[in-house]
């Protein structure tokens, strides 16, 4: 049935098994592609999807060096292929080199390629001056276009994307859907992806696979997400109203954190700011990158800081860390704010890749590390370190050394080992960027424990139902500046008509 | 090797990258083999001159150059202080200055010198894509080194990035507080395993991405950017021809010192 003319990519009885595991991660798997096809591959972390991708598109094995069998296959010929990272895609410096590296690789003559060049820049709209624009000033968006532009100068029969939004913000997300929307009706597309509320309506068929690698479902759209929705939660799937469903299935936890927040609020009048900023500003080599009129922060506060790519919400999480040059008034627990190590004490700081703060070889030495330094008895540090790993559903894997961590896994002891000296102030860069959707609550759940304690979490997001639904305060950084307007949060909004009318 | 540092287009920057490359390689032979002080003078200002086609405002050019004045100090005085000479000028300890030491090291001063200008003079003005290009080009590159090259380059920023942040988190980790004498062995790991950790992880995914765009070690590629000579070529290799000849003939008619060896 494989042979038939129709098909652009399929795989008949495939047996794939990684180096140094013992389980296959495919039994036996079958998978065909219609030209002109729109898939979708749905499936919980680690199941095999983007594997599968790579196969199909013929990387594994000719790239990708992994030991496989399978009874027969329809590899394209000319695939097109656009991963996750927009950061390793690209061998050469400026955009319009890196198309060329394309031609060249196809015999296309010196003299056609600067049109082309054009054509398939346009393509994808990147309407760019000068294509001699340098990849590394372009957003994460336009790299990821770009990325598009150079595949489909392949002229390619099938466009593979592994991923292609997992790591862009939600501007990039909706600029890329765009441009594969764009496409010709026609070309035939295979899309792995955890984000999926721009495209859940324009893929043709849908396949999802269990955590073991089988196909538990193919079919049209709006039947598998009916049909599939609990699988679809359980693995983590970004899925049309995982929100929605999400809250209702735990709305009473919400209301319980409710009444801890509103405790705080209670007693916001005797309570002090644990954090003060008044014309407060922060430099990179001398020029200030962000400035803030005057804001503080209380215990059990949860900030969420929002604004576009490059507005400086990351310099003032590093300058409330006095990583950067900073003037101005910073007065923490009503005292001039100290040097970075003594800040540190108090204030628990979350990097984005949790890999770059990982200083130990195991789990358990990583969350004790902190530790070490403080005069406490082996005993009592144990039992702290127990508490915390427990807390963070840890506690099974003591031993691993953290970069053989999950993603998920990852994210939560860089949290853990953060919090271990009970700081008063957690600061977050996006915690739950490129994390799904089952990572993403787990995180979040822990936070909102912590800030029911009483810590004061300050976080950049780019993710607004997170704002809205766990956030007490919203700060909006634009070109740099914070100013005086803190816009309340609709969670705070409810909270706080409810005090009144009680 | 500058990527995005704003300069002006000279000749020297429109000389074909591999021939500027050969003719610097053996500028730095033909240097070594010069003994004569006055002749190696007239080298260095010539090839000093060049720097004022270098097409970098003076500033950056003397910010660059720094580093190598300092070598010229330190490898003329190491020279200087502990030679041997029969006409001494200078004992004071272990100090013994004398003539002939003196213009040794002057000379060694001055070849460091030289050969600093040159390199500096390649890397200002000399892209390396198209360095890379010529290359393949010119000297039968295979591509899969060159293109290797220039996806490494694309990394440094990148790297650069990466070690200022695992700088921060170490400092937020606490890591100062190890005692008072920082474990220098350890410091490096700390920094080390993490950088290798994610560079070895991007190259092979670059490396990937790569061959799915179509890349194989074909030597029959086509080139964006052909890659010829022109007549910049030429007076480029009359420059160095007149440069040696007349540091010759100038440091045999005009010379500084009466020295014309200082072996």
């Amino acid at each position: 049935m494989i042979k038939d003319t129709q098909t652009a990519a399929g795989i008949t009885n495939l047996r794939l098994k990684f180096p140094g595991n013992d389980a296959l991660l495919f039994k036996g798997l079958s998978l065909s592609v219609q030209k002109g096809e729109k898939v979708l591959l749905l499936g919980p972390s680690g199941c095999g999807k983007s594997t599968l991708l790579q196969v199909l598109s013929g990387l594994i094995p000719r790239s990708v060096e992994v030991p496989m069998k399978c009874d027969d296959a329809v590899i394209p010929v000319r695939p097109g292929f656009i991963f996750q990272d927009p950061d390793t895609q690209f061998c050469m410096p400026y955009a319009d080199e890196e198309l060329a590296f394309v031609f060249e690789n196809l015999h296309v003559k010196p003299n056609d390629m600067p049109a082309k060049i054009r054509h398939y820049l346009n393509e994808v709209g990147l309407h760019l001056d000068d294509p001699h624009t340098l990849i590394q000033t372009m957003s994460q968006g336009m790299k990821q276009r770009l990325a598009i532009a150079s595949a489909l100068a392949m002229e390619p029969d099938v466009l593979l994307l592994d991923e292609p939004t997992a790591l862009l913000d939600q501007a990039g997300t909706v600029q890329v859907w765009d441009t594969i929307k764009q496409l010709a009706s026609d070309t035939t597309l295979i899309i792995v992806e955890h984000k999926i509320d721009e495209i859940a309506d324009y893929v043709d068929r849908i396949v999802v696979f269990s955590p073991e690698g089988n196909i538990i479902a193919d079919g049209h759209g709006e039947e598998v997400f009916v049909r599939h929705k609990k699988q679809l939660a359980d693995y983590g799937i970004w899925y049309p109203g995982v929100w929605q469903d999400y809250l209702e299935e735990y709305g009473p936890k919400e209301t319980e954190s409710n009444s801890a927040q509103k405790e705080y609020y209670h007693s916001e009048q005797i309570s002090i700011p644990i954090i003060e900023l008044e014309r407060f500003s922060a430099l990179r080599s001398g020029d200030p990158v962000i400035y803030v009129d005057k804001v503080s922060v209380s215990p059990g506060d949860w900030i969420g800081i929002v604004g576009k790519n490059g507005a400086g919400k990351s310099s003032l999480l590093l300058a409330l860390m006095r990583l950067l040059k900073t003037e101005g008034a910073y007065q923490f627990e009503g005292k001039q704010a100290g040097k970075v190590e003594q800040l540190a004490e108090k204030i628990a700081f979350v990097f984005q890749n949790p890999e770059f703060q990982f200083v130990t070889h195991s789990v358990q030495d990583e969350v004790e590390y902190s530790l070490l330094f403080e005069p406490m008895n082996a005993e009592k540090r144990q039992s702290k370190v127990n508490a915390m790993l427990e807390q963070f559903d840890l506690q099974s894997y003591t031993d691993r050394h953290p970069y053989q961590l999950s993603m998920g896994q990852k994210r939560r002891l860089s949290v853990a080992a953060s919090m271990i000296r009970d700081q008063a102030v957690l600061l977050l860069d996006e915690p739950t960027f490129g994390q799904d959707a089952k990572n993403t609550f787990a995180i979040l759940e822990k936070l909102e424990e912590l800030r029911a304690q009483g810590t004061a979490i300050v976080m950049v997001t780019h993710d607004l139902e997170i704002v809205n639904h766990f956030c007490t305060k919203v700060w909006n950084i634009k070109n740099g500046r914070l100013s005086n307007a803190v816009h309340d949060t609709a969670r705070r909004n409810v909270a706080s008509s409810r005090e009144s009318r009680s | 090797m500058q990527f995005m540092i704003q300069h002006v287009e000279t000749w020297l920057h429109r000389v074909n990258p591999a021939l500027k490359l050969i003719l610097f390689t053996l500028f730095f032979v033909a240097v070594i083999f010069i003994h004569n002080p006055n002749v190696l003078l007239y080298v260095t200002c010539g090839t000093m001159l060049m720097l004022f086609w270098s097409g970098h405002p003076w500033k950056r050019v003397l910010l660059y150059a720094s580093p190598f004045i300092l070598v010229f100090i330190s490898t003329s005085t190491g020279m200087m202080f502990f030679g041997e000479g029969k006409i001494t000028w200078l004992k004071y300890g272990l100090i013994h200055i004398t003539q002939e030491s003196f213009y040794r090291g002057l000379h060694l001063g001055l070849r460091a010198l030289s050969l600093a200008a040159i390199g500096l003079l390649f890397g200002l003005t000399t892209r390396p894509v198209n360095l890379f290009y010529s290359l393949m080009q010119q000297l039968k590159l295979p591509p899969k080194y060159a293109y290797s090259f220039l996806a490494a380059m694309r990394m440094v920023p990148i790297l650069i990035e990466e070690f200022q942040t695992l700088r921060h988190a170490l400092k937020i980790r606490g890591t100062k507080r190890q005692g008072r004498f920082p474990n220098i062995y350890k410091t490096i790991k700390r920094y080390s395993i993490p950088l290798l950790a994610q560079s070895i992880r991007r190259a092979q995914r670059i490396a990937v991405a790569m061959e799915a765009k179509g890349f194989t070690n074909d030597s029959k590629r086509t080139y964006y950017y052909r890659i010829g000579y022109s007549l910049v070529d030429i007076w480029f290799s009359v420059y160095f021809v007149i440069l040696f000849v007349l540091a010759y003939e100038l440091g045999a008619w005009f010379p500084f010192v009466g020295i014309t060896d200082v072996r």
